[in-house]
């Protein structure tokens, strides 16, 4: 009782104390001092996300080991990490950080690049012919100043999913331009369906989707790129009609059914919603390209079918919104570089690519893909990708607002919306505040680079 | 019983002074030296975890600082912003003064009475108190995500009560503007007002039983007993909780986070919330140390009030 | 009297009883409909929300421990707790000790320091101490969230450990001196077994509030392999959302040993928390 007690407890905070200090804090500097004769170590991390590490776990298998088995000397060590951006972006910031550093966009890369966090990579494309590998487009989203930081990954757009057996069952053609689908939708709510099974219940940024969605189709491309260069205001007509017909769908209930159902639904609801034929559509990325079948069919519960059509929009074209899931970089702290570049050449070639879109379900990078290297994949995730891709290479895009815009008119986007949707206000005041905190961001050159576009007049 | 300090004892003896050769010395080493040592080492984490951070929210918050590089100094314009400019600084500051009188007089009533109403059963009385007490305990990511099924119009109560034959009453509570914010003071109620019933069932303990006798045989009813022996009886307990619950009130950030990230279109957006979105969202740290400035300000001006009434010989 | 006075109160319970029991029903009700769910076959679920469970899917554990990640989630939650509790406990004590004891000279303003560091927002200070510790590399560190925890808890351990101590006789202590023994021995040999209860309650309120704790975990933890067991659960709702019963399930173990405790402890655990309400 008498000295046994305090020794115990100081025994214990000591204990802990180390123990908390030993449990494993931020990932160590990146690996590879050793010398030039000594193998050489590059670090990645690689995201976890909400399907669980499968994917991960696919990238490394069909992708990761075969480079490691084919360079001798070189070994790609990765670590599984959700929550990674934050992770890296601590990481990096403190000097550290692996080798192969990855943002979700390219607007995340101009806060690294300007902090010099990164790697210039232009003499790297130069040398190792990423101009080739590329679309033309590319390598200019990566360019900070002039100098290229990073090259795009996990191309994705929107696309709009729809239950095929119930619009067949009602004779619903599937709309081919923007005023096909509001009449559409009509139809759909008339007949006791709902037109859109749309949430942000659970991702509150999910309404940023909608809403570069409605600006790319209904105000057309070519206004976007001229309002993102800075050569047209936010609040010009067309996009005030733009915004206006969301918020008529909103405010009729379209998505969901109702406004508050919209806030406190799950993606899971309305998934669930759309396999059981309760809803008609949805606009949403390729992202969800993978898990959409868990929702139609027997094992389900229903007979049902699903397939795709681009988003339509005003004119009747097929217009695709670019966007960039992620982005890779070379850490400016990385011991070996070389090798690193070396790596993301292998990564970023068509066949790596064409093995992770087949294999995995990995969305690709802007490269050019064949048919044959596509041969294997569900043909509705053929369809969206080879249209994707095209369009990509003609030039002929829209712009989602995740990749394009600066960080915080984001944000803004997102955020604000719901006050138009709530009736606080207008559009037209909506648009004035995106115009005023753009034009902010365009000054201060914070916007992420916008690939040059050929605008019909 | 309890003495309090050494003030009237006599001064330690002579063993002291032997153990270092200078007598005076000694003594200022004991008094001075020994009881900081122990003291200091908790007072330095303090210090640099909360003083050292606040003094230089101070600085932050005359900057334009985004939490990324230096800040330039822009001297009072974030208090500006505040104070004139921003709707959604002024839509959460009401929301916070909603909540503020939302709390400041649900739970309390709840809980009195219920603490009344436990006070005088004696069988079981210790199972209800525990039983009552546990919503208090659960972690809020829990307490959340239960009352947001329970909140659902299609797997929720109003659900089953629809089905039941009562209508109405299955609607998104959550998301609608004009009750987000008060489902999500209901569920922080529920989570609350137990602790505050075992508060007050304790205060309860020490009033004397002779004045409920005495005004049973006057004749009191029980709510002339409550309100003229009860609430008077436990009247400082009260007045502190309620000074508690108002400083809380503008520090209120994990349920409303949890729920609703203070949607829809900032109905439900507190002053806590618009502090984490504009530092780690938005990218303006030092507007959102502003923001917590603000937040201090009031809940300094909550202490002072009632020390200014109680100064003032208020009677509570 | 005394006689006319208990029939008097019999006949006035029964509405006592009834309304109590309501208030219980609302109280227990949501964690008993969890616990229903967490049973449950998820299909079930849709079909009965908030009923009694027809089979009882036990799986359904086993599945959520391993999605959830709990091993790794409850040992970081644990670290929390003990590194907070001991810290708390030590380093407090020492503070609490030397109010109480050793008439600290310009004690009266350190408790004021305390009591007004205590009522500071932790939105105030959040900003520039999640920038600074992000300089001191001490985010994503266990480590790191142990140091701001037993600031952030320290005044309420103590103010009660200070007034517990103030109330222990000190006879034991005089009687030590006069041996010989340092203030440090004192403290150790003799304050420190006496004063358990007062440590046993103070130990428990702050341990229950780092394991419930949530702002701060998930501004300085975000990296998964740190993620406590009340972040974990926040992260990865949308993980579960396909399986409602698998979330209940998830709940059901996170609640489970906090319920355990408590009602093993509930007098101390309410004698504690409550505490601080009673002075005023």
């Amino acid at each position: 009782m008498k000295t046994a007690v305090p020794r115990t407890i100081f025994v214990f905070v000591i204990l802990s104390l180390v123990l908390a200090a030993c449990a494993p804090a931020t990932a160590p500097a990146p690996a590879g001092e050793a010398g030039a004769a000594a193998p050489i170590k590059l670090t990645h991390w690689i995201g976890v996300g909400t399907g669980g590490s499968q994917q991960a776990e696919c990238v490394i298998a069909n992708v990761i080991e075969p480079y490691n088995e084919m360079t001798e000397g070189v070994t790609v060590e990765t670590v599984l990490q959700s929550n990674v951006w934050e992770a890296m972006r601590t990481a990096v910031a403190g000097g550290g950080g692996p080798d192969i550093v990855t943002t979700p966009g390219p607007s995340f890369v101009y806060e690294m690049a300007k902090s010099g966090q990164l790697l210039p990579l232009s003499d790297y494309a130069d040398q190792l012919g990423w101009a080739d590998t590329f679309a033309p487009w590319a390598l200019s989203l990566g360019l900070v100043d002039g100098e290229l930081y990073s090259v795009p990954h996990e191309l994705e757009t929107l696309i709009l999913y729809y239950n095929k057996t119930v619009f067949e069952e009602n004779g619903w053609p599937p709309p081919a331009t923007f005023d096909e689908m509001v009449a559409l939708s009509e139809q759909i709510a008339d007949a006791g369906i709902i037109p859109f099974a749309h949430t942000n219940g659970e991702w509150r940024a999910a309404n940023e989707w909608f809403v570069g969605e409605f600006l790319n189709h209904v105000a057309g491309p070519d206004n976007v790129y001229l309002a993102l260069i800075g050569q047209k205001p936010w609040t010009d007509p067309e996009f005030v009609e733009a915004i206006d017909h969301l918020t008529d769908m909103q405010l009729k209930g379209w998505f969901m059914g109702g406004l508050d159902r919209y806030y406190t639904g799950t993606d899971d609801e309305r998934r669930v919603m759309l396999g059981d034929g309760v809803a008609a559509m949805t606009i949403e990325g390729t992202w969800a390209l993978d898990n959409m079948s868990n929702y139609f069919g027997e094992a389900a519960g229903n007979a049902n079918e699903w397939d795709i059509i681009p988003v339509p929009s005003v004119t009747g074209e097929d217009i695709y919104d670019l966007g960039i899931g992620s982005t890779y970089s070379i850490n400016a702290a990385s011991p070996n570089p070389d090798a690193a570049a070396d790596f993301l050449t292998y990564y970023f070639s068509p066949e790596s690519q064409a093995t992770l879109l087949v294999e995995c379900g990995v969305a690709p990078a802007p490269v050019t893909l064949t048919e044959e290297q596509l041969t294997g994949l569900d043909p509705r995730f053929a369809k969206a990708f080879a249209g994707l891709t095209q369009a990509s290479d003609e030039g002929n895009y829209g712009y989602t607002t995740w990749t394009f815009w600066p960080p915080k008119s984001d944000v803004y986007i997102y955020e604000e919306i719901e006050k138009v949707w709530a009736g606080q206000i207008t559009s037209e005041q909506y648009l004035q505040g995106l115009q005023d905190l753009f034009q902010q961001e365009l000054e201060a050159g914070d916007i992420p680079p916008i690939p040059e576009r050929e605008v019909s007049s | 019983m309890a003495t309090s300090d050494q003030a009237v004892r006599p001064s330690p003896p002579a063993p002291v002074s032997r153990q270092d050769g200078r007598s005076p010395w000694g003594r200022r080493y004991r008094k001075y030296l020994v009881p900081w040592l122990f003291a200091l080492p908790i007072l330095l984490i303090n210090v640099v975890v909360v003083i050292g951070p606040s003094l230089s929210a101070i600085y932050y918050s005359l900057t334009d600082w985004s939490g990324i590089g230096a800040g330039e100094f822009i001297g009072l314009e974030n208090y500006r912003r505040i104070l004139f400019q921003d709707m959604n600084y002024r839509r959460a500051f009401l929301n916070n003064i909603a909540w503020l009188s939302f709390f400041l007089t649900v739970p309390f009533a709840v809980s009195l009475f219920a603490a009344s109403m436990l006070a005088r059963i004696r069988r079981g009385s210790m199972f209800f108190r525990t039983a009552l007490f546990i919503p208090y305990v659960l972690p809020a990511v829990i307490t959340a995500s239960i009352w947001r099924n329970l909140l659902s119009p299609t797997l929720g109560i109003g659900a089953l009560l629809s089905d039941w034959g009562i209508p109405g009453l299955d609607v998104a509570w959550l998301g609608r503007p004009q009750t987000a914010l008060l489902s999500i003071a209901f569920v922080d109620n529920w989570h609350f007002w137990g602790f505050l019933m075992v508060l007050f069932l304790s205060a309860m303990q020490g009033i004397p039983p002779e004045l409920y006798e005495a005004a049973r045989i006057d004749g009191a009813s029980r709510w002339q007993e409550f309100r003229h022996i009860t609430v008077p009886g436990i009247r400082p307990t009260i007045v502190f909780m309620l000074l508690m619950v108002a400083i809380w009130s503008f520090l209120v950030f994990d349920y409303v986070w949890i729920l609703t990230q203070g949607g829809p279109a900032g109905s439900s957006e507190v002053l806590g919330t618009l502090v984490y979105k504009e530092a780690f969202m938005r990218f303006e740290a030092g507007y959102a140390s502003a923001i917590g400035l603000t937040m201090s300000f009031l809940a300094g001006l909550i202490i002072s009030l009632f020390l200014y009434l109680r100064r003032r010989g208020w009677e509570i | 009297m005394k006689r006319f006075f208990r029939r008097g109160r019999d006949i006035s319970l029964a509405p006592n009883y009834i309304l109590i029991v309501i208030l219980v029903l609302f109280a227990l009700g949501p964690v008993v409909i969890v616990g229903f769910n967490s049973v449950k076959d998820a299909a079930s679920i849709g079909r009965n929300p908030l009923g009694p469970p027809t089979e009882f899917k036990w799986q359904n554990f086993p599945q959520a421990w391993e999605i959830g990640n709990f091993s790794t989630t409850t040992r970081n939650s644990l670290i929390l707790v003990v590194g907070t509790v001991t810290s708390v406990l030590a380093l407090g004590g020492m503070a609490a000790y030397a109010l109480a004891r050793l008439k600290l000279p310009g004690g009266g303003l350190l408790m004021l320091y305390l009591l007004v560091g205590s009522s500071l927002p932790v939105q105030l200070f959040l900003v520039p101490l999640f920038f600074l510790w992000r300089n001191l590399g001490l985010v994503n560190n266990l480590f790191g969230l142990i140091i701001i925890y037993v600031a952030v808890h320290s005044p309420f351990a103590i103010f009660l450990l200070r007034s517990y101590l103030v109330g222990i006789p000190p006879d034991f202590e005089d009687a030590a001196r006069v041996d010989g023994a340092n203030e440090w021995q004192v403290f150790t040999v003799i304050i420190l077994p006496l004063s358990w209860p007062a440590f046993l309650t103070v130990g428990l309120v702050v341990g229950l509030g780092v394991w419930n704790e949530f702002l701060l975990a998930t501004v300085f933890l975000t990296e998964q392999h740190l993620f406590t067991v009340v972040t974990s659960y926040y992260n990865f709702t949308s993980r579960f959302s396909r399986d409602w019963s698998l979330t209940s399930a998830a709940a059901v173990m996170m609640i489970a040993p906090i319920l355990v405790l408590f009602l093993t402890l509930q007098r101390r655990f309410i004698a504690g928390l409550t505490q601080g309400g009673l002075k005023g």
